[in-house]
């Protein structure tokens, strides 16, 4: 029975990529040419050499973050969307932090400004986290409705009070030197990885060996009886969504100090590293090790595109469509885990499968 | 009379485990037939074959002589075969006819996509009239006690004209003027010809009402036997395979200068609507001593154990333990200073169903150091402490590493109990602790809760089941509209006049 499970899991999880892969080998025949050659240069670069699979793993490392951040929420029966805000902010106070406090120490540096974004990323949640806990407004809508705000918000800071007047665009000024994380060797892989991966194994281990990780599985499966074991609910609710900014704006302050040392308004990449992280942990069912497979995965997908532009004469939005499905398969798993879709439809065919009691 | 439905060979495995072993029942047309057995015994798994909720592995079922092999509840209703669940399937927020009506709505006669409510809500007023139930239509589920939702269960059913109605365990969530109410409306859709199969662990019940009873062990039918020829004693063991004391045997041994250990002053509360549901309540319990709260359901009493147990919060009054004030503390709180408790309803408050044994095992403890090494959680104390319970409380289960929901109801309860004793509290907190129960395991949990005071625990017990808290408790006090009325000696007080107090007479009127 238990087997069966994680089985079902694992092609809930599988069977989407697959099928986009698939649909994605079909275009590429249409166009001429061999979708196996194509898929083997895509993979092959961004996992099987040193420098792919580096440039790969230091793309998965705020993936990896901004997955957590969105699964733990999920797992209590939350849905945070607002991790893209809040990665926003906490990149855009870490850059002011780098850039205008001049802190020679680098480890002093980087630390201050991890905590500043951190902290805005919780500031940021808070607004979200006490709606849903005292007046029981859904998180999820104010949550994707705040990312909004927060962009606009950040656009004006960026082109306005902290523009970098020397530059041709609008950015803000570059972080200093101190809190640059250096590179190892002639990759492009910091130590910022590590560190993500340290984070992310405390949460794991957290979940899993304390209190912390009963809290969440409770209150997203019977919060009735997690009031009546005297797990406080309220409370717990808002210091998860706080959690989950605070990973967020943690994960933004690491992208700034080891990819983009400067606020831009393409900071968070095309389609931003908060809802990629949403993809993340739906793909990896929110479970620790799907996620971490999925964010390298993912990032493989996405360095992936590079190669297939240098190497081949296929286009490289061919990637974009193998994304754009995915995507579309996950957000029918999506809305079927929030609004129980499938459920729905299945018991209105007739209530084939009940509950055994 | 002719047979009306029959099994043959009807096998139901859940995994390696077999729930139902080449059952071959028959139901004669027109009688009410009642099936006993042990908690785990699969009962309820049989009868979630006939309606159709799961399906069966192997073996025939044959209505009317015809084999007939249905693909879902609605197709056995269609065949004139209903259930009402041990757990209630209603929609909260949903007022009663909507519920009643659910899934067979009626269209509005012009905007076919449109429900013509106000013909709904007549048919619904009728439909109560006619079989004589005690219900507004328009009330909203949330809102009605156990029994009410429960005639909706049964309304349902009788909405869509069904010959067989199964019903799994009705009483177990009854008053005992509920249960009168029920046995008699049984009685009376038998003369108007249907048919009944009824589940209950409560032998006066089956004596009271049936025609015939089916005996289950262990997935096995293991005898039928007419009423009229059998007993309350002999049916107990037939079905526990050995003799089981219908009453327990209580000494009321109150002990001398008892000091006390529990004081509840003045409480008081509302609840959402603002309607006083407890009105300062006041009563203290001494060391070695039981006390019991009887009242009809819907009096204050939930919410009272809501009050006492930190799912509720006071508006006034104070509660005092071993002369700390505890009011309004967490739950956890209250565990951790010795305090256990046995909630209302086990799947809301009791249990998670969707987590594992050993997760539910130690709920409500999930801070104490019992279960950490080196200051986290350590899943091998943790299965150790969950394989006791079972152990120690006869828990029959089918995957030790599954969670709840694989659990008959009675073994569910069980679990709680277990968890709750095994904390060695000072003072227990027992809300229908029996609900749901086989006989044996009732004698069993009895037992516990009398040694429990034998040892110097204090009891505070809350249950529906008048002898229950007669036979067990040494002092009763019965609340009325959110009232302590009046406090009895259950030694010296009948039945009839407690029954009188909690109708809201005066005690004068009655010592
Ligand atoms: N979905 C399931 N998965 C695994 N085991 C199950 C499942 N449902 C029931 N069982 C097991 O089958 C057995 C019979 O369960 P059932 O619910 O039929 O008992 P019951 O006779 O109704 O008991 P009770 O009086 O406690 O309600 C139990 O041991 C139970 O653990
Ligand atoms: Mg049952």
């Amino acid at each position: 029975m238990k087997s069966n499970k994680t089985l079902i899991n694992l092609l809930n999880s599988v069977l989407p990529v697959l099928l986009a892969l698939l649909i994605g080998a079909i275009l590429i025949l249409a166009i001429g040419e061999n979708p196996f050659e194509a898929y083997g240069i895509m993979f092959g670069k961004s996992l099987f050499t040193l420098r792919g699979l580096t440039n790969t793993l230091h793309a998965a490392g705020p993936l990896l973050l901004t997955g957590a951040a969105i699964a733990i929420t999920f797992r209590a029966g939350l849905f945070n969307m607002g991790v893209e805000g809040q990665l926003l902010i906490g990149g855009f106070m870490a850059g002011l932090v780098g850039a205008y406090l001049h802190i020679s120490n680098p480890f002093l540096h980087k630390a201050v400004a991890f905590a500043v974004g951190a902290a805005a990323g919780v500031l940021f949640a808070l607004i979200p986290a006490l709606l849903r806990a005292y007046f029981r407004v859904d998180e999820m809508v104010v949550t994707l409705t705040l990312n909004y705000v927060m962009m606009t918000i950040l656009e004006y800071l960026s082109s306005g009070p902290f523009r970098d007047q020397g530059a041709g665009y609008v950015t803000t000024p570059t972080i200093d030197q101190s809190a640059m994380f250096t590179r190892f060797g002639s990759t492009r892989l910091t130590p910022f990885f590590i560190l993500a991966l340290l984070v992310f194994g405390i949460l794991w281990y957290l979940n899993a060996k304390t209190e912390f990780g009963y809290k969440i599985e409770a209150i997203g499966k019977n919060p009735e009886f997690s009031e009546a074991t005297g797990l406080r609910v309220r409370r717990s609710i808002i210091m998860l969504i706080l959690v989950s900014g605070a990973i967020s704006g943690f994960a933004g302050a690491g992208h700034m100090m080891s990819q983009e040392y400067k606020y831009t308004l393409s900071f968070s990449g095309v389609t931003g590293l908060g809802w990629d992280g949403m993809l993340v942990s739906l793909l990896g069912s929110h479970s620790p090790l799907g996620i971490v497979i999925s964010s390298i995965f993912y990032s493989a997908l996405k360095t992936g595109a590079d190669n297939i532009n240098m190497y081949t004469s296929i286009p490289k939005e061919i990637v974009a469509v193998i994304q754009g499905i995915i995507i579309l398969f996950l957000s029918i798993r999506f809305l079927n885990e929030r609004f129980g879709l499938l459920e729905k439809l299945s018991k209105k065919k007739g209530e084939k499968n009940g509950p055994a009691l | 009379m002719s047979t009306i439905l029959e099994t043959k060979d009807l096998t139901k495995k859940f995994g390696d485990f077999t729930a139902n072993d080449k059952i071959n029942l028959t139901v004669e047309e027109g009688e009410i037939k009642a099936i006993v057995g042990e908690n785990g015994a699969g009962k309820s798994t049989l009868m979630n074959m006939l309606y159709r909720q799961i399906p069966p592995t192997s073996g025939e079922i044959f209505l009317r002589g015809k084999p007939i092999e249905f693909q879902s509840p609605r197709d056995a209703i269609q065949h004139g075969i209903g259930m009402v669940h041990q757990h209630f399937m209603l929609v909260p927020s949903f007022k009663v006819y909507e519920n009643i009506l659910l899934g067979t709505e009626i269209p509005d006669a012009k905007l076919r996509f449109l429900v013509d409510s106000k013909k709904e809500q007549q048919e619904c007023a009728e439909l109560v009239k006619k079989y004589g139930f005690d219900l507004d239509v328009n009330e909203v589920v949330e809102n009605l006690s156990v029994g009410q939702q429960q005639k909706i269960e049964i309304l349902k059913m009788l909405y869509r004209n069904v010959d067989i109605l199964i019903l799994d365990e009705p009483t177990s969530v009854l008053t005992p003027q509920e249960v009168d109410e029920l046995l008699l409306q049984l009685k009376e859709l038998k003369a108007q010809g249907k048919t009944i199969i009824l589940i209950t662990h409560k032998l006066r019940e089956v004596m009271e009402v049936s025609d015939s009873v089916t005996v289950i062990k262990k997935g096995q039918i293991i005898g039928n036997v007419k009423t009229s020829e059998t007993n309350e004693a002999e049916l107990a063991q037939m079905m526990v395979g050995r003799k089981v004391l219908l009453t327990v045997q209580n000494d009321h041994s109150v002990q001398e200068s008892p000091e006390t250990i529990y004081t509840v002053r003045d409480l008081t509360t509302n609840n959402t609507y603002g309607n006083v549901v407890v009105d300062h309540v006041s009563f203290e319990i001494r060391k070695g001593e039981i006390y019991g709260i009887a009242g009809v359901e819907g009096n204050g009493q939930s919410e009272l154990v809501k009050l006492l147990s930190g799912m509720m919060e006071a508006t006034g009054g104070t509660v005092h333990y071993k002369g700390e004030d505890i009011t309004n503390l967490w739950a956890n709180e209250l565990r951790s200073i010795g305090i256990a408790i046995i909630p209302e309803d086990r799947y809301a408050q009791g249990l998670c169903k969707e987590m594992t044994l050993s997760a539910n095992s130690i709920a409500g403890s999930t801070r104490s150091d019992a279960f950490k090494k080196n200051g986290v959680y350590d899943s091998k104390k943790i299965r150790e402490h969950c394989q006791k319970l079972i152990d120690r409380y006869e828990i029959r289960i089918a995957d030790f590493d599954g969670t709840v929901s694989q659990l008959s109801g009675g073994n569910a309860q069980k679990l709680i109990i277990a968890r709750e004793m095994r904390s060695q509290p000072d003072f227990l907190i027992a809300s229908q602790p029996t609900r749901g129960v086989d006989i044996g395991a009732i004698e069993f949990i009895h037992q516990q809760i009398l040694d429990f005071r034998n040892r110097g625990g204090a009891v505070l017990l809350i249950s529906s089941e008048l002898s229950e808290v007669m036979s067990l408790s040494d002092r009763i006090g019965v609340m009325y509209k959110g009232k302590i009325l009046g406090e009895v000696d259950p030694l010296e007080t009948s039945e009839t006049q407690i029954g009188l107090l909690m109708a809201g007479a005066v005690p004068q009127e009655v010592v």
